[in-house]
């Protein structure tokens, strides 16, 4: 899902930094409230985890791939905001460092997998959980939920990204359908690990799923 | 864990990579619509796509895994460091 350079016309790739920056900027405040010495090590470890997540690319034959992004278990886990600035920490090391995403697409990157895939991960697990209002079995779907939502609704964003660039010489009439199709698929395996996760966390340190409180 | 996940990293991101032909799914998309390959032309870091200069491909893929998690958790410890301040 990472974009590379050379993707995005300037309109898109402006107003996406414009929306990471405004977002960022609302975040920042939240994040500056939230951020204490308990929370802050489970963001450093939850981002060096995703990061090397990340690096498991399974290769599917035909040429392509699919890893784990982990934006929805980084909102189950610490929320909207540290969710946020545990994915922004992984995303901003791939790009600087190993130029995994585009510079000129950090912006649109950040937006679909710091913003997007969190809020939509953490929006359902929530939502989930109060409609259900029981034990283990709705926890586990409301996660899976949440992981293949949010894949797929950043998947969307990402086509629709592509889309409207002129650089790119298919439309969103087509980039949509199948970055949300593809997405929707791989997505499973997304909202399967983020299930076993939770589940798994839920066992042994309950009390640091935000999205329980 | 995240030690295990680094050491195994090269099996996904090298040897199956290669017995398949993997590449990147939006590299696919470029190299089939000869999209301009910005990524190597605009390139400012000798770490790209998580190799390590004079490392064979295998090693060059952990490696840089365990650098991009030192840095993160070097970060991480600043941050730390100002939330204990305040």
């Amino acid at each position: 899902m990472h974009i590379p350079d050379g993707f995005l016309d300037p309109v898109v790739i402006i107003l996406t930094y414009v929306l990471l920056v405004i977002y960022g900027v609302f975040a920042f405040k939240r994040i500056k409230r939230t951020l204490n010495t308990e929370n802050t090590p489970l963001v450093s470890v939850l981002s060096a985890s995703i990061f090397a997540a990340q690096m498991l690319n399974w290769p599917i034959p035909g040429g392509t791939s699919l890893h784990f992004v982990g934006g929805a278990l980084a909102g189950v886990m610490l929320g909207p905001w540290l969710g946020f600035l545990t994915m922004f920490i992984v995303l901003i090391v791939q790009c600087l460092v190993f130029h995994d995403g585009g510079i000129t697409a950090l912006g649109a990157n950040s937006l679909n997998m710091a913003i997007i895939d969190v809020l939509v991960g953490y929006a359902i697990y929530r939502l989930t959980v109060k409609t259900f209002k029981s034990k283990d079995p709705p926890r586990m779907l409301a996660a899976f939920l949440g992981g293949w939502l949010g894949i797929t609704i950043a998947g969307i964003a990402c086509g629709l990204e592509i889309g409207y660039s002129q650089a790119f010489p298919y439309g969103v009439s087509i980039t949509v359908p199948i970055m949300a199709g593809w997405h929707a698929v791989l997505g499973i395996i997304e909202g399967t690990i983020t299930a076993l996760t939770v589940a798994y966390l839920r066992k042994r340190a309950p009390h640091i799923i935000f999205a329980e409180r | 864990m995240i030690l295990i996940l680094v050491f195994i990293s090269p099996i996904f991101g090298v040897l199956l990579a290669d017995m398949v032909g993997y590449h990147e799914p939006l590299d696919v998309v470029a190299e089939a619509l000869n999209l301009p390959d910005l990524t190597e032309l605009i390139n400012w870091t000798p770490l790209l796509d998580y190799t390590i200069p004079g490392l064979p491909a295998e090693a060059g893929y952990a490696v840089a895994g365990l650098v991009g998690i030192l840095i993160i958790l070097g970060i991480g410890f600043l941050l730390s460091k100002i939330v204990g301040r305040t």
